[in-house]
């Protein structure tokens, strides 16, 4: 019972609250694919200037509420920007002319990062301090607000992606954009918000996950690889699954690092990902034959 | 002489004469070790992509173990050169066996994830093995041995290895390309389906192609300690495996001279700017976007864009 409550529970808990921040990071990542084809490299690195944007607009207003809404907003801007100047002109290419273009755009934005910020490990205090008993045990505050954030926001999407116009249309256009393009949506306007949207949810999540973690210009070569992980044991494309897998992920994670050390978690971790490519290659909710 | 065409004839010659030029210091010559074995690695990478048209996302551990298999016999106190790199095939052949039987059983985006995820496996194991130095890897290795007694010590006897190795992984490459095995494989990158229908066993081509890559890779990473004198994790890294795939797109995919070309533009460009700015990837990241938006064939590639039937087909 006290290895329950006392080691068990709360690692559980901790899996749950990276899972949760780890599922806005991949949302984003899983509908760029459906919709553009692309998997975004520069995904980890717009998780990384959500966490730099965050601690630039807490040096000026002190308030990491404030940070909140607006370093999403920032990265939302440099992601909508960078669509429209280097992604939209390839849409017509092969899927491999993406990745490597991603991949370039990855380089600026962490090197950029480095050269204004430098390259030191920085920290966000957690605006939330103090912790809660519960369930025979207590619990940092912070990771529970975190924990409630991410799963309202999750929740806030699906609402958004089955009860909204816009929704309808953005997972329209990811079943036939041409089709949606005939029937007189502005398409392009449409990636383009997406991408804002999905490159201001990796900076929410790199910005939630601050003040547990780090704060470095590599964190999103770790976190990208992990995304991709979880996005491929979703089903490419699928939402739904790759929430899923996010938590799967989170928790499995944080339950390995109870019995292995941190190079056979990570081990175990790409082991389950090899086997899922091997076996079931569309993952949990992938539609059949996408890519195989 | 009729694998390679007078034209290469012309060009490995004056690559030979390159240490006589005027001025060619230490420094010089390092700097073209480095340029021509990252032009090597990059052309063996394009018998997968450009040719087969399997993009591989994790050459990375195929030249880092092939270091790492070096780094090893040598701080053992095995010298000879050529029982090095004889390791190193043993051992990056065994691993990329185990790599190609499974992710050649995909396509796409999907094998360029399982390169990667397998890569990623690699790197992590060494990272965190300490009987390999983890993260700091094998440093401070002493200098090979050419035949015994004869060290390979000077930098110019380095670029002559280099040289070698260069020479013969492009003549492995012309052949391959001009054999009935090479035109199966563009056969394959163009229409796999129809491949598979005209009676081909596909799965086999791939494998045979992923590991004629692999080990010319591996042997490029056997000599990399050579010169450097030090193995690391990061030789491992998915960026690295980035870097080459760099290489290739600025060459041109599909050329085979084309990534030799970009592996030297790309090691000159780094450490040209590197020696201005300490913002070099910032170039290098533009220069790769500038290189997909307005030249897709990259410098050299005079053929059409991609014939890579195969990524639309299953999109």
């Amino acid at each position: 019972m006290d290895y329950l409550v006392g080691v068990l529970l709360p690692q559980l808990l901790h899996g749950l609250v990276f899972g949760a921040a780890l599922g806005l990071l991949a949302l984003g990542l899983t509908v760029i694919f459906g919709l553009l084809g692309v998997m975004n490299f520069a995904h980890g690195e717009l998780y990384m200037l959500g966490a730099y944007a965050g601690i630039a607009v807490i040096g000026v207003t002190h308030s990491f509420w404030v940070a909140l809404i607006a370093a999403p907003i920032l990265v939302g801007v440099v992601a909508a920007v960078t669509e429209m100047a280097t992604l939209r002109p390839i849409y017509r290419r092969e899927p491999l002319y993406g990745l490597i273009l991603t991949f370039g755009l990855a380089l600026v934005f962490r090197e950029g990062a480095r050269q204004i910020w430098g390259g030191d490990m920085r920290r966000i205090l957690p605006p939330v301090t103090g912790s809660t008993p519960l369930l025979g045990m207590t619990y940092p505050n912070y990771r529970l607000f975190l924990l409630a954030a991410s799963s309202i926001l999750l929740l806030a999407l699906w609402l958004f992606f089955t009860r909204t116009r816009a929704g309808i249309v953005v997972r329209a256009a990811v079943q036939d954009a041409q089709m949606l393009d005939g029937l007189g949506v502005n398409v392009r306007r449409v990636f383009t918000l997406t991408f804002a949207a999905s490159g201001a949810l990796a900076a929410l999540a790199g910005l939630l996950l601050a003040p547990i973690f780090t704060v470095y210009p590599q964190m999103g070569v770790e976190m990208i690889l992990l995304a991709f992980i979880v996005v491929i044991l979703g089903g490419m494309g699928s939402m739904g699954g790759s929430v899923i897998a996010a938590f799967v992920i989170g928790i499995a994670q944080s339950l390995f690092s109870l019995w292995m050390n941190p190079q056979r978690v990570a081990i175990a971790i790409f082991g389950i990902m090899i086997l899922v490519l091997i076996v079931r290659p569309r993952g949990f909710l992938g539609r059949e034959g996408v890519l195989e | 002489m009729r694998v390679l065409g007078w034209r290469a004839v012309v060009v490995f010659a004056l690559l030979a004469a390159l240490p006589l030029v005027p001025g060619m210091s230490r420094y010089y010559l390092l700097l073209a070790f480095d340029a021509l074995l990252f032009g090597a690695i990059a052309m063996s990478l394009d018998l997968l992509m450009g040719y087969t048209g399997l993009v591989s996302f994790g050459h990375a551990a195929f030249y880092g173990l092939g270091a790492y298999a070096t780094a090893i016999l040598l701080e053992r106190g095995v010298q000879s050169v050529w029982a090095c790199l004889a390791f190193a095939v043993v051992v990056v052949g065994l691993y990329a066996l185990v790599v190609a039987y499974f992710a050649t059983a995909r396509r796409g985006i999907y094998f360029a994830l399982l390169t990667l995820i397998f890569a990623e496996v690699v790197y992590t194991f060494f990272r965190y093995t300490q009987t390999f130095g983890g993260s700091d890897g094998i440093q401070g290795l002493p200098d090979a041995t050419i035949l015994p007694g004869v060290p390979l010590d000077t930098p110019l006897k380095k670029y002559y290895l280099v040289f070698v190795y260069l020479l013969a992984a492009y003549a492995v490459c012309r052949v391959v390309v001009a054999s009935h095995f090479g035109r199966v494989l563009v056969a394959i990158r163009e229409n796999e389906d129809r491949a598979r229908f005209l009676g081909y066993n596909v799965a086999r081509y791939k494998m045979g192609a992923c590991m004629i890559s692999a080990i010319l890779t591996g042997i490029g990473g056997g000599i990399y300690p050579m010169r450097s004198a030090f193995a690391t994790p990061d030789l491992m890294l998915w960026t690295e495996s980035g870097e080459f795939i760099i290489s290739v797109m600025i060459g041109g995919l599909g050329t085979l001279v084309g990534p030799v070309v970009g592996g030297v533009f790309f090691t000159l460009l780094r450490d040209k700017v590197s020696s201005f700015v300490d913002w070099y990837f910032i170039v290098i990241g533009l220069v790769l976007v500038v290189i997909v938006l307005f030249m897709p064939r990259g410098l050299l590639g005079y053929r059409k864009v991609l014939g890579f039937s195969q990524w639309r087909a299953s999109g």
